[in-house]
């Protein structure tokens, strides 16, 4: 019994991280219920308000319940996160690959583009739409076999060929980076839950967008245009003056707890109800303070920093929005003035993104079209990040009057509706160069440039490639899927059982946990599960009692032998040992290949398959091991048909 | 109970037979590729297709009636899943230059329905795109709402606040959608799946996924060189060869003979070939490890006696364990879905052809070798 203490311990820790792993999905799946549960009731409701309300309407609010009540409690949130995550070809939504289109990049860079360049622009965009080499090279071959210097087109007429091709590339590079920094930002405010953005070999993004129910809406996100903006932050005074307002109004309406026709006010109740364990242990008096000043409660002000630049919790946005949102609440914020928050967390507390909220001048001073450039370097000065930004005559004309006028104050450039940056204005600038400084690293000032750039410089990008899963199509593979898993351990199973008996249903027993430590790895890799992974399942159902086939067979020719029952299955594990290794490895590696080759849904059998061998191996090898040691231990009388 | 229990045939005495069946299968397969060719889905090929879930059972000869004459030349039709379902393809990236008139008359009168008498200018169109000017950005604006609530894929030039330019893309999908919704307005459908492919994709695909064959095979070429012997290790590989040619012989010679059974190249079925590849060596490792085993046993046994007996030996084994994995995927083709059935049924008839290989080909194929070279192999 002693020896094989290690191993049954070994066994059932692997059982218990399985099952760990699992249970974020077990809960997240209650979540789900109860989520769906009250949504379907407040639209529900909604309608019965209001039937004139369009299917887009009802879209947007199911989309926002839905996402205030993830927001609300944390535990959700975490839930969701840790869970095993299903493909776009099972919850449905749409995976599209954009490539940045550098042709039109180029011509928007040239200078004076003449016809004869427009000629040769067409030529290159025909090779490139044919081969994989860079749209730079190819125009600068096409030039060349023409005869002309690039340095008519662009850079300036000292630079030679090279140094200018190293710098087209450099600005390409840069506009699928812009790209995918204008798409993550909208993506990001439209509410899409767990988007995927990835980049792929040189100019190509692919965005994976789970859900989404409105496809001409989600490819509106995916455009390269984006409105930069420069508005200026409103005086503290007035700032906190506002959030007063706000929050003796909020309070007000809090007392008069019969009012539940705001969605605000409907989500924070659903929102207690299941949180009320965490929450009932917290000091009365902050709950006393949220009940009297609940505005302020979630946007915390910081006396110290002289701004009334507020911090909000990565999951209070939505609450704030809403509250924002309300007709009782819009009415006391005065027309002028509008707040946005900033683009990336600025701290971390407790593992919560802390949010920057400013208030902002409703009315832009300058929008982005009038940038030229930008680049981020260190200042040999100070040492210090910084982004040098150039702007063209008109711009720099009303530059130096919005600076002259508006020094110690604070402008921020704002992208799509969010805060990258609120410098200080320290003197008048003249002249259209700017310096802005005070980021904590380069990496935040290329980020600053990158988005400088973004209005005046779009990333024109093309959709090569889209696929869209209705959620209907994705419901039915869900079915069919589960129930060939089923349907196939089952026939797998009988089978097992009928040809070896008792040694059969340890087959089968070791198989329940073959299943088990799949999906429990699927969880703890964050892998996605799609149709062609639960394939994948079904087939190492198939694959995994090869192994206990291997094995019995091997004890069956021992047993013949004439040996004593124990030691013709200790030969059996040993010598079938050799075949099990060396045919699954094989399996293995082209397991590996697939998942380097493949994407998306085919990755996902890939992962599956690989997990699905591994883990078979483990049950057959030392599951199915122990089970025999054991019984022969007992006495227990093993059959093998 | 235990099949094949105390075997004892020559099989190597008659593998001609053998070469027979399998150099014969080999030809049906090469003839129907070179009389046939394959038949690539999207993910190759590249298009635009379209699965829609009709509310009522749709005729799927009318459906074809209605397409045929808007302007794409031959739409592939076929029906999806059940009598409800239709999948439309075609090969155009773009809509043709002929019927673009056409759809800007159509997108005249979407405007008229959706703003009435509103004043607007086409200020460009591109194959895939026409824009619009308006009088004023709040017009434009509105013209954004309103067209993407209509359904068409609706954007403003620029995010400026004096943008007054709209672009409405018209894609093929867009242009299939609006005339089968105003020839079937009794049959409203919804969309299961949209997939749209550009050319180059396809083409970078078909090398990657010969590429991916290609390193598999290379992969257990070397790892079995290096746990058996190299000729054993090329035996098996050459095996594999012959199981992923006939399977493909069969994809060409099975396409659209078996109503409901799809057999197009597409990703998937790449996936399934390359699972084939890794599997079905499986049982080709079982004899050869037996080989291996009996060679350490008994040094002076004739060569041909030590395959014959470890085939035997390994029969009952190699026959089950890919009668559990043909059970399984067996499952899979029967319940397993639409989506699925053309890689359940490269597995299927794969493993089927594997197991076959493994026991009659591989080892002969050492054999043979074994004989014509007059060398001894040992372990």
């Amino acid at each position: 019994m002693k020896e094989l203490r290690f191993r049954i311990i070994l066994i059932l820790l692997a059982i218990g991280i399985s099952l760990y792993l699992l249970y974020p999905t077990y809960q997240a799946y209650q979540f789900q219920k109860n989520i769906d549960r009250t949504v379907a009731n407040r639209i529900e409701q909604i309608k019965k308000e209001d039937p004139q309300i369009t299917k887009l309407q009802i879209d947007n609010k199911t989309r926002a319940i839905e996402d205030s009540i993830k927001s609300s409690d944390p535990s959700i949130g975490q839930a969701f996160q840790k869970r095993i995550k299903l493909g776009l070809d099972l919850q449905g939504g749409m995976r599209v690959v954009l490539e940045v289109n550098t042709g039109k990049l180029l011509e928007k860079i040239a200078k004076s583009p003449d016809d004869n360049f427009k000629q040769v622009m067409a030529q290159a965009e025909k090779e490139a739409s044919l081969s994989d080499e860079s749209v730079v090279d190819i125009m600068a071959r096409i030039m060349k076999s023409k005869g002309i210097r690039l340095s008519r087109y662009f850079g300036n007429i000292r630079e030679d060929d090279a140094q200018i091709i190293s710098d087209l590339k450099k600005d390409a590079d840069d506009a699928v980076t812009r790209a995918i920094e204008i798409i993550r930002n909208r993506v990001d405010q439209y509410g899409v839950s767990e988007p995927s953005i990835q980049r792929q070999g040189t100019r190509r993004i692919i965005v994976e967008l789970p859900g989404v129910a409105r496809e001409e809406e989600a490819k509106q996100l995916l455009q390269g245009t984006a409105l930069l903006e420069f508005s200026l932050v409103k005086d503290p005074e007035f700032t906190i003056s506002v959030m007063k307002k706000i929050d003796d109004v909020l309070a007000g309406n809090d007392s008069t707890s019969s009012d539940t026709t705001t969605a605000g006010k409907a989500e924070t109740k659903v929102a207690k109800n299941e949180t009320k364990k965490d929450t009932a242990n917290q000091k009365m008096t902050a709950e006393e303070f949220a009940k009297k000043h609940p505005f302020f409660s979630v946007a915390i002000l910081n006396q110290k920093s002289g701004t009334a630049d507020a911090y909000v919790k990565a999951d209070d946005r939505d609450k704030i929005k809403a509250w924002l949102d309300r007709p009782d609440v819009q009415k006391i914020i005065p027309d002028n003035c509008q707040f946005v928050f900033s683009a990336k967390p600025f701290g971390y507390q407790n593992g919560q993104a802390f949010y920057t909220m400013y208030c902002v001048d409703k009315n832009p001073q300058l929008t982005g079209g009038v940038i030229t450039n930008a680049t981020a370097t260190i200042s040999p000065e100070s040492s210090s990040p910084v982004v040098n930004m150039e702007m063209n005559s008109d711009g720099a004309a009303e530059w130096a009057r919005i600076t002259g006028a508006n020094i110690d104050k604070r402008i921020a450039i704002i992208l799509d509706g969010v805060v990258y940056s609120a410098p200080v204005v320290r003197t008048k600038i003249t002249g259209g160069r700017s310096e802005i400084s005070g980021m904590s690293d380069l990496k935040e000032a290329q980020l600053l440039a990158i988005v400088l750039k973004a209005g005046a410089l779009p990333a024109p990008v093309d959709i090569i490639e889209e696929r869209t899963v209705g959620p209907s199509l994705g419901q039915d593979s869900i079915t069919d899927g589960f129930r060939s898993t089923i349907i196939g351990f089952v026939v797998i199973s009988f089978f097992m059982i009928f040809y070896y008996h008792r040694a059969g249903s340890i087959a089968a027993a070791s198989l329940v946990f073959t299943i088990l430590f799949i999906f429990g790895a699927l969880a703890g890799f964050g892998a996605t599960l799609t149709l062609p992974g639960i394939a994948g399942i079904i087939l190492t159902i198939g694959m995994a009692v090869d192994a206990n086939v291997l094995i019995y067979e091997r004890i069956r020719e021992e047993l013949a032998t004439g040996k004593t029952i124990k030691s013709s299955i200790d030969n059996g594990f040993s010598k079938a040992n050799s075949a099990i290794v060396d045919s699954n490895i094989t399996t293995i590696i082209t397991g590996v290949i697939l998942y380097q080759f493949g994407t998306g849904p085919i990755q996902g059998f890939a992962l599956t398959l690989i997990i699905g061998i591994i883990a078979s191996m483990f049950s057959a090898l030392v599951i199915a091991r122990v089970i025999f040691e054991y019984m022969v231990a007992k006495g227990i009388k093993i059959t093998l048909g | 109970m235990q099949i094949f229990h105390n075997l004892n045939i020559d099989w190597l005495g008659k593998r001609k037979i053998f070469y027979v069946v399998s150099i014969s299968l080999f030809l049906i397969g090469l003839i129907s590729v070179i009389v046939r060719g394959f038949h690539y889905g999207i993910d190759f090929k590249g298009g635009t297709e379209i699965v829609m879930q009709f509310q009522k059972p749709v005729n799927i000869s009318q459906v074809r009636k209605y397409v045929e004459n808007i302007g794409l030349g031959t739409v592939e039709l076929k029906t999806f899943g059940s009598e409800t379902g239709v999948l439309l393809r075609t090969e155009l990236q773009n809509i043709p230059r002929n019927i673009f008139p056409k759809i800007l008359t159509n997108m005249d009168q979407v405007i008229q329905t959706v703003a009435p008498g509103v004043p607007y200018k086409i200020t460009d169109s591109t194959a895939s795109s026409v824009t619009y000017s308006f009088a004023n950005p709040d017009t434009a604006n509105e013209m954004v709402e309103k067209l993407s609530e209509a359904g068409y894929q609706t954007g403003k030039v620029s995010e400026e606040p004096s943008n007054t330019q709209v672009v409405v893309n018209v894609s093929i999908a867009e242009w299939i959608k609006d005339n089968l919704r105003q020839k079937m307005p009794d049959n409203s459908f919804k969309i299961l799946k949209e997939d749209h492919v550009g050319p180059k994709v396809g083409n970078e695909l078909k090398t990657q996924a010969l590429l991916a064959v290609f390193i598999s095979l290379l992969g257990i070429l070397i790892y079995l060189a290096f746990r058996f012997k190299f000729i054993f290790s090329a035996g098996a590989v050459l095996a594999l060869f012959h199981d992923t040619l006939i399977t493909l012989g069969l994809y060409a010679a099975l396409y659209g003979v078996i109503p409901g059974l799809n057999l197009e190249i597409d990703l998937t079925v790449v996936g399934a070939f390359l699972t084939l590849i890794g599997y079905s060596v499986n049982d080709t490792v079982i004899v050869f490890d037996r080989i291996r085993e009996n060679m350490k046993i008994h040094k002076n046994m004739p060569l041909k006696e030590e395959i014959n007996m470890s085939i035997n030996r390994t029969m009952s084994r190699t026959i089950l364990t890919a009668g559990t994995v043909l059970l399984a995927v067996f499952v899979l083709l029967i319940f397993g879905g639409e989506v699925l059935r053309a890689f359940s049924f490269t597995l299927f008839f794969g493993t089927i052809i594997g197991t076959y290989s493994s026991i009659f080909v591989a080892s002969a194929l050492v054999y043979e070798y074994a004989e014509r070279t007059k060398k001894k192999i040992e372990f």
